[in-house]
C-alpha cells in the first residue's frame, strides 16, 4: 500500500518535471525561469533539511486539523441524520455553508486570529471539514432498512446502534473519505501558510515565489507529495485494519 | 412463555388475555400509492379470526406487502378502518432482512433473545436446521439459511401477531413443512399471517387463506378455508378441493 502510493506519486512528479524541462528546452528558457536538473539538484542539497522540517511542521498542523474536522463532521452528521426539523435544518445549513469557499474567508480569520498556529489549524480544519461532513451526513442520513427494521419493530433501536449500523455498512466509504481528506487538510494548511502565516512549507513556498526560485518550489512540492503519500497510505492501512477488526471480532451492541 | 390468559374454545375462535378476541378486520380500506395510476386497494373488506397459522395469498403486485405494512401501522390507508383485537404486540418479518455484519449469527441471536426465551431459541435453531451455522457471519449463509435465522429472531420476541412476508423463501419444501409444523406446535396461541406464493403450502398448512384479488375485483379479498395440517400427508381429495378453492378465488 505504502510502496504503491509512493511510486504513484513519483511517477506523477517525474512526468510533471519532465514536462517542465521539456518546455524549458523546447522554448529555450533560461535557468532563471525553469532551472535545469543540475541546479534543481544543487537547490535540493541546500534546502532539503529546512524544507523537510517545514513540511513536517505543516503536516502536524494538517493532521491536527483533520482530527478536529473528523470529530466535528461526525458530531454534526449524527445530529443531522434524523428526519426531524432539526436534522433537516442541520443538513440544509451544512449544504449551504459548504458552498462558500473557505479560502475566501481566510483573510477574515487572519484578521481576527492573527497569523499563528491557531489560524493555520482553523483553516486546515475548515477546508477538509465540509467534504467529510457531506459524506458523513449522507451515510448517517440513509437508513439501512433491511437491518434496522428488526430493531425498530421490536423497540430495540437506540441512536448509538443506528449510528453503528450505518457506519459499519458504509465503512469503506468513510475510510476512503478520511484518507482523501488528508490531502485537503494539507492543502488547507499550505494555503493558510501561503496567505499570511510565518511558518510551514506554505510560508517557504511564498518566500521562494518572491525570489522567483522555481527550484525551491519543486523541492517543496516533492517533499509535500512524499509526506502526503506516506500519510494516506497510513490512513488506508488503518481503515483496512478497522474493517478487518470489525469483521472478525465476535461482539458488539446487538 | 405462553400467556396465562390464552384459551382456545368458543366455536373455534380464541380469546386471548383479558378475554379479548384475536382478530383482524379491515373495513372498506382504500389506498393509492404515490405515483400509481390505479389504487392498490379500492374497498378492501375482510375479517380474520385468530389465533393460528393463516395465509395471505395472491398474485405478485396485488398488495400483500402493502397490506402487511398497513396492519403493523407502517402505512395508513387513504380511507377505511383497520381493527386488530387481542394483538397489542405485532411484528412483521420479511425475507430481505439482514443481520449486522459485526458478529456471528449465534452471538446476534444470543444478544437479541430475552433470557426467558433462550431455551426456545436453541430449540428453534435445532428444528430449523441452523445449528451448524451459528458460528458464521450472516453474509456467508445461503439465502434459505438467512431467512430461517431471521425468522427465529422474531419468534423469540414477545408478540401476539407475526406477519411472515415470504419468510421461508429459498428454503426447500421439506424443511419449510417442518418449520411451519414446528411453529404451529410451539406457538398455538399466537396469530400468524404467512405471505406466500405457494398455493400447495398455504392450502396444506393454513387455517384460513386470505386471497387478495386486486383492486379491480369485487370483492377484493376472499377468505377461504385451508386444511390446517400439521405435517401429515393430506388426503388427496381434500387437498385438491382446498387448492381448487384457493385458485378459483384468485
Amino acid at each position: 500500500m505504502l510502496a504503491r502510493r509512493i511510486y504513484q506519486f513519483l511517477i506523477v512528479y517525474a512526468v510533471g518535471l519532465a514536462l517542465l524541462l521539456g518546455l524549458k528546452y523546447l522554448a529555450g528558457l533560461s535557468d532563471y525561469v525553469i532551472p535545469g536538473p543540475p541546479l534543481i539538484w544543487q537547490t535540493f542539497h541546500e534546502v532539503y533539511g529546512r524544507y523537510t522540517a517545514d513540511t513536517l511542521n505543516t503536516f502536524s498542523v494538517a493532521v491536527f486539523g483533520q482530527v478536529i474536522s473528523i470529530g466535528l463532521a461526525t458530531g454534526i452528521g449524527i445530529l443531522g441524520r434524523q428526519a426531524t426539523w432539526f436534522g433537516n435544518f442541520v443538513k440544509v445549513a451544512a449544504y449551504n455553508v459548504q458552498a462558500y469557499p473557505i479560502v475566501a474567508l481566510a483573510p477574515i480569520i487572519f484578521i481576527l486570529l492573527g497569523d499563528g498556529f491557531i489560524t493555520r489549524l482553523v483553516i486546515a480544519a475548515m477546508i477538509c471539514y465540509f467534504p467529510l461532513l457531506l459524506v458523513v451526513l449522507g451515510v448517517m442520513g440513509e437508513p439501512v432498512t433491511e437491518i434496522e427494521h428488526f430493531y425498530r419493530i421490536t423497540g430495540r433501536m437506540r441512536w448509538q446502534l443506528e449510528v453503528k449500523i450505518r457506519a459499519f455498512e458504509n465503512l469503506h466509504k468513510l475510510t476512503t473519505v478520511v484518507a482523501g481528506s488528508a490531502t485537503l487538510a494539507m492543502a488547507g494548511t499550505i494555503v493558510a501558510e501561503f496567505i499570511a502565516a510565518n511558518a510551514g512549507i506554505g510560508y517557504s513556498i511564498r518566500i521562494a515565489l518572491y525570489q522567483s526560485d522555481l527550484g525551491k518550489i519543486l523541492i517543496a512540492l516533492f517533499l509535500i507529495g512524499i509526506c502526503l503519500s506516506v500519510y494516506q497510505a497510513l490512513l488506508e492501512w488503518a481503515g483496512a485494519q478497522v474493517h478487518r477488526r470489525w469483521e472478525t471480532i465476535d461482539g458488539g451492541a446487538a | 412463555m405462553r400467556p396465562l390468559g390464552a384459551v382456545l374454545t368458543l366455536t373455534g375462535i380464541s380469546r386471548y388475555k383479558n378475554n379479548k378476541l384475536m382478530q383482524i378486520s379491515c373495513d372498506d380500506i382504500a389506498l393509492a400509492l404515490v405515483g400509481a395510476e390505479t389504487p392498490i386497494f379500492a374497498a378492501l373488506n375482510f375479517n380474520l379470526k385468530g389465533p393460528g397459522f393463516h395465509a395471505l395469498f395472491g398474485p405478485s403486485g396485488v398488495g400483500k406487502t402493502t397490506l402487511a405494512r398497513l396492519l403493523i401501522g407502517q402505512m395508513r390507508p387513504d380511507s377505511g378502518g383497520i381493527r386488530i383485537d387481542g394483538c397489542p404486540r405485532r411484528l412483521y418479518a420479511y425475507n430481505l432482512e439482514r443481520l449486522p455484519g459485526w458478529s456471528s449469527v449465534g452471538r446476534h441471536l444470543e444478544k437479541i433473545t430475552p433470557a426467558s426465551q433462550r431455551p426456545r431459541c436453541a430449540e428453534l435453531a435445532a428444528a430449523f436446521g441452523i445449528e451448524p451455522v451459528l458460528g458464521q457471519r450472516f453474509a456467508r449463509l445461503s439465502l434459505g439459511q438467512k431467512n430461517r435465522v431471521n425468522l427465529i429472531r422474531y419468534l423469540v420476541q414477545d408478540f401476539e401477531l407475526l406477519i411472515m412476508d415470504e419468510s421461508l423463501a429459498n428454503v426447500d419444501e421439506r424443511t419449510r413443512g417442518r418449520i411451519i409444523t414446528t411453529i404451529k406446535t410451539l406457538f398455538p396461541d399466537r396469530f400468524f399471517l404467512y405471505i406466500s406464493h405457494n398455493a400447495i403450502e398455504v392450502a396444506r398448512f393454513c387455517r384460513q387463506v386470505l386471497v387478495l384479488r386486486g383492486a379491480h375485483r369485487e370483492p377484493q379479498a376472499l377468505t377461504v378455508p385451508g386444511l390446517d395440517g400439521n405435517g401429515e400427508a393430506a388426503p388427496p381429495p381434500a387437498m385438491e378441493k382446498a387448492l381448487l378453492t384457493i385458485m378459483n378465488a384468485i
